[in-house]
């Protein structure tokens, strides 16, 4: 919070005092975000408290395949860690598919429901390797991975804009 | 002549002839030593950043005459490391991924690696091998641009994430604890596209998992520098013809950090570590002149000695030609 506060701070100052000094001159390309109204904010707020397990659970889907390729092989261990995100990502999919949408957000609520709906699909093919051995289902998962986490950054930036910062 | 003076006659033509080897010997390992060409290219860049959230030490306080305290904001180059040695061609850190994110952040100059590397005369396909400094997502991004290229990554970075992910507590679990950002939790900055992309290239068998130290090519040395950034950053060491060169990543994040010990962009960050990763560069390299920053505000300015041969490139981000091989053409227009 500290730092997102001195990041918001820095660029409000940053409005009225013009360049810093080690800047060189440089052309503003980038869109400022839409404000939402407070409807769009719950919906936003709602959202949020999926998403913030959305993220990790993605990520521990790429894990689980990492440590796979990279270990022991070892198809049962890949099930196992993968059983709890294809579980988590169908009863995400269900609680993102029941909140109330403003008609400003349903593309953006659309792009996430499908984001879910693939990360779901992706999780199943990657259980189906671990039962035949196929690897065409580990490539299969990874493309829709991909796909899906492009669509919640889409999301976000409607969403969340300033969700990751400077690292 | 008596057996002493046989002896000394025969000691004496052995040192001359050790001098001798020691000469040209030496002359010839200089001579095969080798060399790299370097180049820096600016991914993106992070406007208006408080001073403060970048180094501590350097906090604006209004009113201050303190060169130290009297800057409010900074902008802040991603940069990515070009190293051809050669049939090599070794990116060090790949930037961010893709526009649509940038808007997000404040960032400005992105361009594609791909685009940006034929500014350079090379083509995305030519990369043989990179190396992340570590794996937060603006310095993991676009990996699957670089069909050909091997990925190295630290055993130690992956394992700290999967620790991260797997800790009961849900702040400490999140990639994003809140809508504001993360702020610095063990899993802040490895977001899902970005380790999707790590995936990739080891569903490929294109990604080597690297374990300490390892040479990646003939004095090419990659080098732990455990929780000087993250759990798992690496520096990487690269012989020019201008003496050694020690890329750093977020480990480096600030050259003024480096030469002024101090502390930056403190993320999942151990400060003793990251200054003995500046020490590290001072030994490998005679200095901190030679250490090659990932956000350092004067890049490409004379302030940054070392990248100062500098041009603009593609939408506004700029590139720096830092050294040559012999024989090997400037690529700076």
């Amino acid at each position: 919070m500290v730092l997102a506060g001195l990041v918001v701070l820095g660029w409000r100052h940053e409005l009225r005092s013009g360049a810093s000094p080690s800047a060189p001159p440089i052309v503003s390309q980038r869109s400022e975000p839409r404000a939402l109204s407070a409807e769009e904010e719950r919906y936003a707020a709602a959202l949020w408290e999926i998403h913030r397990e959305v993220t990790p659970s993605a990520v521990a889907m790429s894990f689980a395949g990492i440590i796979h390729e990279t270990g022991s092989h070892d198809k049962d261990q890949l099930e196992r860690k993968i059983s709890p995100v294809a579980t988590f990502f169908l009863d995400a999919e269900r609680r993102v598919r029941a909140l109330g949408v403003p008609p400003a957000l349903s593309q953006v609520h659309n792009q996430y429901v499908e984001a879910m709906v693939l990360y779901r699909e992706a999780s199943n093919d990657m259980l189906a390797y671990a039962k035949d051995g196929e690897r065409q289902h580990l490539i299969d998962a990874h493309d829709m991975s991909i796909t899906a986490s492009q669509a919640i950054l889409r999301a976000g930036e409607v969403l969340w804009p300033g969700q990751y910062k400077p690292h | 002549m008596t057996r002493l003076g046989r002896k000394l006659q025969l000691f004496a033509s052995f040192l001359a002839v050790s001098a001798l080897l020691a000469v040209f010997g030496g002359a010839v390992a200089q001579a095969q030593a080798p060399v790299c060409s370097v180049w820096l290219i600016e991914s993106s860049r992070f406007m208006k950043v408080p001073f403060g959230a970048f180094m501590p030490d350097r906090a604006f306080v209004p009113g201050s005459t303190n060169p130290n305290n009297n800057i409010p904001t900074v902008d802040l180059p991603v940069n990515i490391g070009v190293i051809k040695c050669g049939s090599e061609l070794i990116l060090y850190d790949t930037g961010w991924k893709q526009q649509d994110y940038l808007k997000m952040t404040g960032s400005e100059h992105w361009a594609p690696i791909g685009e940006q590397l034929k500014v350079l005369g090379f083509n995305a396909a030519d990369v043989t091998k990179v190396v992340i400094g570590h794996a937060h997502w603006d310095h993991a991004g676009q990996l699957s641009d670089l069909p050909n290229a091997v990925l190295y990554v630290q055993k130690q970075e992956l394992a700290a994430i999967e620790w991260a992910l797997n800790y009961p507590e849900k702040h400490i679990r999140a990639i994003n604890s809140d809508p504001g950002g993360c702020n610095r939790t063990p899993a802040c900055g490895y977001m899902p596209l970005t380790m999707e992309e790590v995936y990739g290239k080891v569903l490929k068998g294109k990604a080597v998992v690297v374990d300490g130290e390892l040479q990646i090519a003939p004095g090419v040395v990659i080098h732990p520098a455990y929780r000087a950034h993250t759990a798992g950053s690496q520096l990487l060491e690269v012989p020019t013809s201008i003496g050694k060169l020690v890329f750093g990543s977020d480990a480096f994040s600030s050259y003024e950090a480096i030469r002024d010990w101090m502390v930056a962009n403190v993320q999942q960050t151990d400060s003793v570590q990251q200054f003995l990763a500046y020490e590290r560069c001072y030994k490998i390299t005679g200095g901190y002149e030679n250490c090659i920053a990932a956000h350092e505000p004067l890049t490409y300015t004379e302030k940054y000695p070392i990248t100062k041969n500098s041009w603009v490139a593609l939408n506004g981000g700029r590139m720096a030609e830092i050294a040559l091989a012999p024989g090997e053409k400037s690529r700076k227009p």
